[in-house]
């Protein structure tokens, strides 16, 4: 391998990356547009969300609380029964989505420096719905814990309010914040693998990828200059949209943090091998576009990406072992919402790096192979 | 280019495998069930222009494209100055140069990036690349036009980047498949002086074309049909030989002068009745 030799490839594949701005626009910004769309579509309709209180408190505290979900935009605050019973006509009726309970005693327990829990209850017949209603419920409890430790200094603060989020209906629910970690490595899947598979066939429709082999360039040296920057352009990709996720959707962020960067960098090289390999093994570049578009569908399908896998039969469900979206999706899921690390996900992130390596293999294969003729 | 001092005066013998630049014995490729090239034997001597010629699918391409390593064949050998490609291709690839048949250079690079690519390609020091770009620019007549993407060179301009890329790193011996085709008779005109000026200085040619004022501008010539080669000499051999072998006559009965040209057809011609019988 001579070093001299790929980084020219490099080279020579960023000037005519630079000159071909919808592939660059493909691979860098349409992805944070897919992902804000995507997120939009998600998070638009759960604003104004009709909401019961039940204010069972009656302080300053508790007005407070109740006044900061008002203030917030994704609550509505249209009902106040009086106590808790009243609010299950309420939500059967589908007249409020969300219902905070506040129980007596919060604002005594608050200023002890006790854990005050309240309730928040949602309607998890529309999964968008619940997972938004909670999600955010979450959110505006820690800020009014923060801003509440702010106020009166650190030194009396106790643990504060603490959100008991229960979703009714529905309880095995996952939360909207489940939708962009997904969305982080399907995107990457669909970006990056349908780039990748025009490499190497559009090279070989050109004639250029003969001219190469003409020279001393060697066969890994060519594939190596040809991935790199792809991969560099992955590692861009997903921090952009990473970026986007955790900013502008406020997704949160609970695990390992190396450990979802590993996964998802494992699954992207995985992915821009198999897009290689198709290009490798692709006669026109329009047969190689038709062979990520057949693969795209099992890919989704069976991920978990959109069905929940354990709600499939269970020949599907052996099936989704072969699907590496499915570990790259779990990974993400996991440390994103679930908190999880190194030690829950090594087999995913085992399952991932085999898969990388056996695709990159496959792609060196039938490199060799296809040249002959 | 610097390996011009001495090229090897013209064999009166037979040239051994060594002494030739390409020596080629029982060469056949199939695609499957189809014959591409079959058991064909030639040798082409060091500083010959060499013509190959025949029909189209007749077997030119894939003949180059093994004599290149780019493909490898289901039998026979090659010597490619002095080493064997079969086995080991990738020993001359320094010393050869390629034009494909199709404009293969990065339509989407500049003519200056394409030529420092290439010149990368072949491990070209610094002060070898600024000499070599600027006599390639020179030859190609593109001086000022260094910096215009490839793609919008009209074709003429194109071939002679194309040749200059693949002289950059002087090759002893260089391949040409078609590099005519499609340009106009000034440009072929000035193409051709530009490989008489590098077979002046030595460089082995090994040239494909259907224009026959070209072939008779050959050292030697090869016609090939169907994988075979049906007939091998220089242009004034093939056509004394081929004249009295038809034995064509005018009006008044006077042997009819043969142009290359005629020759080809008529091979061209008798080989497919016989292949109808
Ligand atoms: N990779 C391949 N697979 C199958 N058949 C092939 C392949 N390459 C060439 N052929 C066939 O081999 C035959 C010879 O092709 P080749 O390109 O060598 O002809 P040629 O003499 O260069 O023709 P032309 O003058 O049109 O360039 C043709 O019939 C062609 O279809
Ligand atoms: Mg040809």
């Amino acid at each position: 391998m001579n070093w001299k030799h790929v980084r020219l490839l490099i080279w020579k594949e960023f000037l005519q990356l630079r000159r071909d701005p919808i592939l660059l626009a493909l691979l860098l910004i349409l992805p944070v547009l897919q992902l804000v769309m995507l997120g939009y579509v998600v998070g638009a309709d759960v604003k104004h969300l009709s909401t019961a209180v039940v204010d069972l408190d009656r302080t300053v505290t508790s007005r407070r609380l109740a006044e900061s979900f008002a203030s917030s935009g994704y609550y509505d605050i249209t009902q106040r029964p009086a106590k808790e019973s009243d609010l299950r006509p309420l939500l059967d009726r589908g007249d409020v989505k969300v219902a905070l309970v506040i129980p007596e005693g919060t604002e005594s327990r608050v200023s002890a420096g006790e854990a005050a829990p309240v309730g928040i209850v949602v309607d998890g017949s529309d999964s968008r719905t619940a997972s938004v209603g909670s999600g955010y419920a979450s959110q505006l409890i820690a800020v009014f814990n923060a801003k509440r430790i702010a106020e009166q200094g650190i030194s009396i603060a106790g643990p504060g309010i603490d959100a008991r989020v229960r979703v009714e209906y529905n309880p095995s629910l996952r939360a909207v914040n489940s939708m962009v970690p997904s969305l982080l490595a399907t995107i990457l899947l669909l970006t990056m693998s349908s780039v990748m598979s025009q490499a190497v066939v559009g090279e070989r429709e050109r004639g250029t990828l003969e001219l190469m082999f003409v020279t001393p360039i060697s066969r890994g040296e060519y594939l190596v200059g040809k991935l790199t920057p792809y991969i560099l352009i992955g590692v861009v990709q997903m921090s952009l949209t990473a970026l986007v996720g955790r900013t502008w959707f406020g997704v949160p962020f609970h695990g390992q943090l190396w450990v979802a960067v590993l996964g998802l960098f494992l699954f992207m090289l995985t992915t821009v091998a198999l897009g290689l390999f198709i290009s490798l093994v692709s006669h026109t570049r329009q047969q190689a576009q038709q062979v990520v578009i057949f693969i795209m569908l099992p890919f989704f399908v069976l991920s978990g990406f959109i069905f929940p896998v354990a709600s499939m039969p269970t020949v599907l469900q052996v099936v989704t072992y072969a699907i590496p979206l499915r570990y790259a999706i779990e990974i993400l899921r996991g440390t994103f919402i679930q908190g999880a690390g190194a030690r829950e996900l090594i087999w995913q992130l085992l399952a991932l790096a085999g898969f990388s390596v056996v695709m990159l293999t496959l792609a060196l294969f039938s490199f060799h192979k296809r040249l002959s003729d | 280019m610097t390996h011009s001092a001495h090229h090897p005066l013209p064999f009166i013998s037979e040239p051994t495998a060594t002494d030739s630049a390409i020596s080629v014995r029982g060469l056949t490729k199939r695609f499957g069930e189809f014959t591409a090239v079959s058991g064909i034997d030639f040798d082409v001597a060091r500083g010959e222009i060499f013509g190959f010629l025949g029909p189209n699918g007749s077997g030119k391409t894939t003949t180059m494209r093994m004599l290149t390593g780019t493909i490898a064949p289901q039998s026979g050998s090659i010597r490619i100055l002095g080493e064997d490609v079969v086995a080991s291709p990738e020993k001359v690839k320094r010393r050869i140069g390629y034009m494909s048949q199709k404009f293969s250079l990065f339509e989407d690079l500049t003519v200056d990036e394409n030529l420092r690519f290439y010149a990368g390609v072949y491990d070209l020091p610094a002060d070898e690349f600024v000499k070599q770009r600027a006599y390639v620019l020179e030859m190609a007549g593109l001086v000022g036009r260094e910096k215009e993407l490839t793609a919008n060179l009209s074709v003429g301009w194109k071939q002679r980047l194309a040749l200059g890329a693949a002289t950059i790193h002087e090759p002893e011996l260089l391949f040409l498949d078609e590099p005519t085709s499609g340009v106009d008779p000034v440009a072929r005109r000035h193409f051709w002086d530009l490989l008489y000026d590098l077979a002046g200085q030595g460089v082995t040619l090994f040239v494909t074309t259907h224009y026959m004022e070209e072939a008779t501008q050959c050292g030697r010539l090869a016609f090939m049909y169907a994988g075979r080669i049906i007939a091998e000499g220089s242009p004034r051999e093939i056509r004394e030989q081929h004249l009295l072998d038809i034995g064509d006559r005018d009006d008044s009965g006077r042997l009819r002068t043969a142009s290359i040209e005629d020759v080809f057809v008529r091979l061209v011609t008798r080989e497919r009745e016989e292949a109808g019988r």
